[in-house]
């Protein structure tokens, strides 16, 4: 009777719409439903119009930024209608200003919705909350931090052996 | 943040900020007690929920099962200690008269000596004139006891609001933030939630930072009279340690009844009430200039000038009262006003919550036309 209580209050949690919502977002898919339910406790949903900007460049970054629906774009400012020299653009499941998230560092570019777009945002300090009381969540979310950074390094790095072979 | 320069006009809006909130916090001195004591219980208690979260518990199950938890400590003390507190209670009127006649006595003692070594003393009477003001203030006693008695009958229901304040500053706390920062508009909204931030930890850092200093009070007064050979020295200690609580008014409370044990308890040794006088000044000097910085004075990065000014004015605003909460209040007033000061003058910022109305209204007037 006791055990099963006692199973009952710390049962693993279902895994609802919001946190399956949130689980297919890639800095979260090697979390648990109870790991997701307590992540999704510390997030901030924030709804942002067409052309409405998210950061600044050379802003303070605070937060990581996790695209729910809509799209944004990455650029340096006054780039805007030049659609090939944008940085990025990200849609849901994706997400951005991850270094922010590690350090406190000023933004490299401006983010952009190009529709409407909602967005969750976890900040910085409650990350370091997170590495605190619930080391393993944090952990998980680092290692897919440095997994995504490793991407981008890889994918400059062909970039710039492509551009140099051309040259050549 | 830690860059920002705040400019004089925002330094005098948050001294004045301050003290307004002081004067206001005083006229609802019965909320603001319970809310201050229900703030150290959310922060003594919130590692003990984080942790039954972690093992999958939701919030609202932790908050209960941690606040029942304390709860039953309590109960449980209260259990164990009331018996004895109870037989003792009989006689404390006895116990507190025999302590006030060995201050009385001490005090009697103390400048009849003086008046032996000094004859200006000597021909003032000065035994005997302070003699007889003491008189005409214990007769005179049960006038100031009364208010005391009749305030305190007042305030203990508003007490018993400490744990049911404190069970929903842990289930419903984040909630309520989250709450607050969905009304900012998405251009200020980092800086607020730094903002929110920095506030927690100016509130986390004062009170745990708080209790940390009544445990180094306690354990240092507690080993010195432990040391002198008081009986129940650690209690004393930890009455003195919270007294402390109370800028400079607390340490005299402290000091005088140290003073009156020591001259109690020890009729034939009156160089003990001496010691302890040492002792307790010892550990103050110890609080101000090792303890405090390293717990207090640390955690809200204020200047000393400025802290000590305050503590003043907080008292000449808002009395005993003022004393106690000036600095958590001035702290969280001064990342608020440093804060907005800093939001308020960012044009970026500003040009683009104005550049995010118009396309709200924008999007609002579509097909309108």
């Amino acid at each position: 009777m006791n055990r099963s209580f006692l199973g009952k209050v710390f049962a693993p949690r279902k895994l609802t719409p919001q946190l399956a919502n949130l689980a297919k977002i890639s800095l979260f898919n090697q979390l648990s439903a109870t790991e997701l339910g307590i992540v999704d406790g510390l997030l901030h949903h924030r709804d942002y119009l067409a052309d409405e900007v998210v950061f600044d460049e050379g802003e303070e970054g605070q937060a990581i930024y996790l695209i729910e629906s809509g799209q944004i774009v990455l650029m340096h400012p006054g780039q805007k209608e030049n659609e090939s020299e944008r940085i990025a653009t990200l849609g849901p499941g994706s997400f951005f200003g991850d270094m922010a998230l590690i350090d406190n560092v000023h933004r490299t570019a401006q983010a952009r919705a190009t529709q409407g777009s909602r967005l969750a945002v976890f900040f910085r300090e409650d990350f370091l909350g997170l590495m605190d009381t619930h080391a393993r969540i944090a952990s998980k979310i680092a290692l897919q931090i440095a997994r995504e950074m490793g991407r981008r390094l890889r994918q400059q790095q062909s970039a710039e052996s492509h551009t140099w072979h051309q040259h050549q | 943040m830690g860059q920002r320069q705040a400019g004089p006009l925002v330094w005098v809006g948050i001294v004045a900020t301050t003290c307004l909130l002081l004067a206001a916090l005083q006229k609802l001195l019965w909320l603001t007690v319970p809310f201050l004591l229900a703030l150290i219980l959310y922060y003594m208690l919130q590692p003990a929920m984080q942790a039954l979260i972690y093992r999958g518990m939701r919030r609202e199950t932790a908050a209960g099962a941690t606040m029942a938890g304390f709860i039953a400590l309590i109960l449980l003390a209260g259990v164990l200690i009331l018996p004895e507190f109870g037989a003792r209670l009989l006689d404390w009127q006895t116990t507190l008269l025999r302590y006030l006649q060995g201050g009385v006595d001490l005090l009697d003692r103390s400048l009849r000596s003086l008046e032996t070594s000094w004859s200006v003393f000597a021909n003032a009477q000065l035994a005997d004139t302070a003699a007889a003001r003491l008189a005409q203030f214990t007769n005179s006693l049960t006038s100031y006891l009364e208010p005391l008695v009749v305030g305190a009958a007042t305030w203990a229901p508003a007490l018993l609001l400490t744990p049911f304040l404190a069970y929903f500053f842990l289930r419903d706390g984040r909630n309520f933030l989250s709450f607050l920062a969905r009304a900012v508009p998405n251009a200020f909204f980092e800086r607020t939630l730094d903002l929110m931030a920095q506030v927690d930890h100016t509130a986390r850092a004062y009170f745990q930072g708080l209790l940390w200093l009544t445990v180094l009070d306690t354990i240092t007064l507690g080993l010195g009279l432990w040391w002198l050979g008081f009986q129940g020295a650690w209690l004393l200690g930890l009455i003195c340690a919270i007294l402390a609580w109370l800028p400079y008014i607390g340490s005299v409370l402290g000091g005088l009844l140290v003073v009156l044990v020591a001259a109690t308890d020890f009729p034939q040794v009156p160089q003990m009430a001496w010691w302890a006088v040492g002792l307790f000044v010892m550990a103050r000097m110890l609080d101000d200039f090792v303890y405090m910085p390293l717990t207090i004075g640390k955690s809200l990065s204020m200047h000393p000038l400025l802290t000590v000014v305050m503590i003043f004015v907080g008292g000449a605003v808002a009395g005993v009262a003022g004393l106690m909460l000036v600095l958590p209040v001035l702290g969280v007033v001064m990342v608020i006003g440093q804060t907005l000061g800093y939001l308020l003058t960012d044009a970026r910022l500003m040009a683009r919550h104005r550049h995010a109305r118009n396309l709200g209204r924008q999007a609002a007037e579509a097909d309108l036309f």
